[in-house]
């Protein structure tokens, strides 16, 4: 017998969930501390550590820590090494949990009893939670709970974590195993061949002893989905129509919702600008606040779409089988289809792209993929795409569901997927060079997406997103009206208001600045308001759009009135100062270069942290800038070259 | 290649590549990089283990234990199968 679970120290006790990956052990986690966080369907999508609690009627605390998903303690992966620190009370930062609660899934127990008996082996009262019991019996599984309680030696408790069933008998079996004896031992905690080929026999012996299974006469579901989207051409053609689907639904069903907040945030920011009193308070609130927030605040919609989609794709299972027909092409790069799961999760934030590298084992691929994800367009790149889009390119009809606008915006997206590949190309045959590592992959089954949980990571990101709004993009609009509206300078009272703006604009504090940096921007065919807007959007791309807002001074008029006044930007010499290839040759800006703060900071603590976290994020920073200005660049010069702009 | 006694398809070791799809295999060796070798035996390819091959493409398709796993080709190529009918190469 082990060592009984000592008593915390503070009174809560500690319980750390453990599981195989697509077992429902993030659900099972949210269900007992009611705590909002992602679910996955594919390996690895809990990486970031997520701490919650219950109390029980007692009164006693609980508090449950979700560790990543692991098929083992090996810790061949990121994932897997911060899973076992913890269990051993390695992690500095983390207390040893009192309990260990490992969820397995009831329609997969040969493979995940692996992980349970290892973490038997702890030295730490366990407790089993029997998930998926229903999916279990529709495929004629049926376990005997009782006697397998006799073969682990530890206690079980059977749950539907979806449904939030079995919670209840859960938490009183967490309370009691505190003070129960962790269990025997069986094997030694490696992984050599004689052990895992032992435990697995074990293992073999255990389910012929516990688990029934009426045969099944045809193949799964899921198997006759994957006959179709692994096929060697309806797969890729099925991947493609899914993706412009996707980019498609983003952009249409966006646009009601975008209209409704648009008048909105007009109606309010024009019925707040009559309570305060003409002058410059007016001013702020208007043309500063309502312009520069209100502007981004108009892009939540395809925000929160594209986190759905994506979300969808990664629960329904569809996103391991993307990384599967991508293998053959990521090979080529030099990565594996693995690699390719990050890359997607990029469209819609870099962060949790760069994040979901830790299911990646070798350190290269990791390092590889993490440089490169950033080039996937994400969603802050939306609102200067569909500026720019929406002001100089016409909606003129390709294909059916296609237009020019459409085309356009998948152009760019197809541009960054495209450069993510040469730049990860280039980086595995020079500073990150080594033999292509093969995949090994699971494929979950299937499963239809939980409303609810979608509902959870849209919320979660909108929040972020209405966070930022409400935060950086908010002080950036204030401080940018400030330095555009002073020094004050007079004009005539009789001058048009364009023209008084336009002289009080380029006199201004904003303008003096803009034109000092002009020349940095002017081979791109830039004038000093885009530098300006491009220099305070290193903080966060959207803020492109806010900065425009606040230098046109648009705040009670809506984003179409921007591009409106765009369209209308003339220079001294009365040519238009943005063309449509200047718009494309913007946009090819932000496809490539890396304007986030977040990403600069996730880059450095996954790359390595400390000073080689810093390189990493430093080479990533550098070469992107590069390959933004060239790219911008030549955009330009082709352009002109073929008579275009 | 060892054949051994039947009801009708000889026995015969082969690559897991080769295998037969919809046949079931034993593995009887795992040649790979050490890292590689740990992280198939734990996820159920271990010696000693059954598994079958369920389609080829430019990744193997395997069910082991129930699960569906994708194998690189060349991963496939190092692992020694022990399967009771005629290697598909």
């Amino acid at each position: 017998m082990g060592t009984p679970g000592s008593a915390p120290a503070s009174g809560a006790l500690r319980v750390a969930i453990i599981g195989n990956p697509n077992t429902g052990k993030t659900t099972l986690f949210n269900a007992l501390t009611g705590l909002r966080q992602r679910v996955g369907n594919f390996a690895g999508v809990t990486v970031e550590r997520v701490e919650g609690g219950f109390q029980m009627p007692d009164g006693r605390r609980i508090t449950v820590v979700d560790l990543p998903g692991a098929y083992s303690l090996a810790a061949t992966s990121p994932d897997e090494r911060i899973a076992l620190d913890v269990l051993r009370g390695h992690d500095g930062r983390e207390p040893r949990p009192d309990v260990v609660l490992v969820v397995v899934d009831a329609t997969h127990l040969g493979r995940n009893l692996f992980l349970a008996s290892q973490v038997c082996e702890l030295g730490l009262p366990v407790v089993v939670a029997l998930n998926q019991v229903d999916a279990a019996a529709a495929r004629g599984i049926t376990v005997d709970v009782p006697a397998l309680i006799h073969e682990l030696g530890v206690p079980i408790v059977p749950t539907v974590a979806s449904r939030g069933e079995g919670l209840d008998p859960l938490r009183r079996a967490l309370v009691a195993a505190a003070t129960l004896p962790a269990p025997t031992p069986r094997f030694a905690l490696d992984e050599s061949a004689e052990t895992t080929a032992a435990r697995y026999g074990w293992i073999t012996d255990v389910i012929a002893r516990t688990v029934r299974q009426r045969a099944s006469a045809s193949g799964s579901a899921s198997d006759r989905i994957d006959a179709i989207a692994l096929h060697r051409l309806g797969g890729p053609i099925l991947f493609l129509v899914v993706m412009a689907l996707v980019f498609q639904a983003v952009f249409s069903w966006a646009t009601p919702v975008q209209d409704a907040i648009e008048s909105g945030v007009l109606g309010v920011g024009h019925a707040i600008g009559q309570l305060v009193p003409e002058g410059d308070l007016r001013s702020l609130v208007v043309d500063g606040v309502f312009a520069g927030v209100g502007s981004v605040l108009v892009f939540l919609p395809q925000i929160a779409l594209l986190f759905a989609f994506i979300s969808v794709l990664e629960q329904s299972g569809y996103m391991a089988r993307a990384a599967f027909l991508m293998d053959r092409l990521m090979r080529r790069v030099g990565l594996n289809g693995k690699s390719f799961i990050p890359m997607l999760s990029g469209y819609a934030c870099a962060v949790p792209g760069i994040m979901a590298t830790r299911t990646i084992e070798d350190p290269k691929d990791r390092l590889a993929t993490i440089l490169v994800v950033p080039l996937m367009s994400c969603s802050a790149r939306l609102p200067v795409y569909t500026l720019l889009i929406g002001a100089f390119v016409p909606a003129m009809p390709l294909l059916p569901g296609l237009d020019l606008q459409g085309a356009t915006m998948l152009a760019m997206y197809l541009l960054g997927t495209v450069a993510a590949l040469g730049v990860a190309a280039l980086f595995r045959r020079t500073l990150l060079r080594g033999p292509v590592r093969p995949m090994i992959l699971e494929l979950p089954p299937y499963r239809w997406p939980s409303p609810r949980s979608i509902a959870i990571i849209v919320w979660q990101r909108s929040v972020l997103f209405l966070r930022r709004a409400g935060t950086v993009i908010l002080a950036l609009s204030i401080v940018l009206w400030a330095l555009a509206t002073f020094p004050r300078t007079p004009v005539a009272p009789d001058a048009p208001p364009a023209v008084a703006q336009e002289t009080q604009l380029a006199n201004s504090a904003l303008g003096r600045f803009g034109r000092a940096i002009e020349p940095a921007v002017a081979p791109l065919g830039y004038d000093w308001k885009i530098g300006v807007s491009i220099l305070a959007s290193f903080a966060a791309r959207e803020v492109f759009v806010s900065t425009m807002g606040t230098i046109y001074g648009v705040g009670d008029a809506g984003e179409s009135a921007l591009a409106d006044a765009l369209r209308a930007e003339r220079r001294p010499d009365g040519t238009a100062a943005y063309t449509p290839l200047i718009a494309v040759s913007l946009m090819v800006f932000y496809v490539f270069a890396l304007m986030c703060m977040s990403t600069i900071a996730v880059t450095v603590r996954e790359a390595g942290g400390g000073r080689i976290g810093w390189r990493w994020a430093a080479i990533q920073f550098a070469y992107m800038l590069a390959l933004a200005y060239g790219a911008a660049w030549l955009v330009l010069v082709v352009g002109r070259a073929m008579g275009l702009g | 290649m060892t054949t051994g006694s039947s009801r009708e398809l000889p026995v015969c070791t082969c690559p897991l590549v080769d295998s037969a799809t919809g046949a079931e295999a034993t593995v009887v060796a795992i040649a790979c990089a050490d890292r590689d070798a740990c992280r198939l035996r734990v996820m159920g390819v271990y010696e000693g283990a059954t598994v079958s091959v369920i389609d080829k493409k430019h990744c193997l398709l395997v069910d082991v234990r129930g699960t569906r796993l994708a194998l690189g080709a060349e991963l496939a190529e190092g692992i020694t199968v022990l399967t009771r009918g005629i290697p598909a190469s």
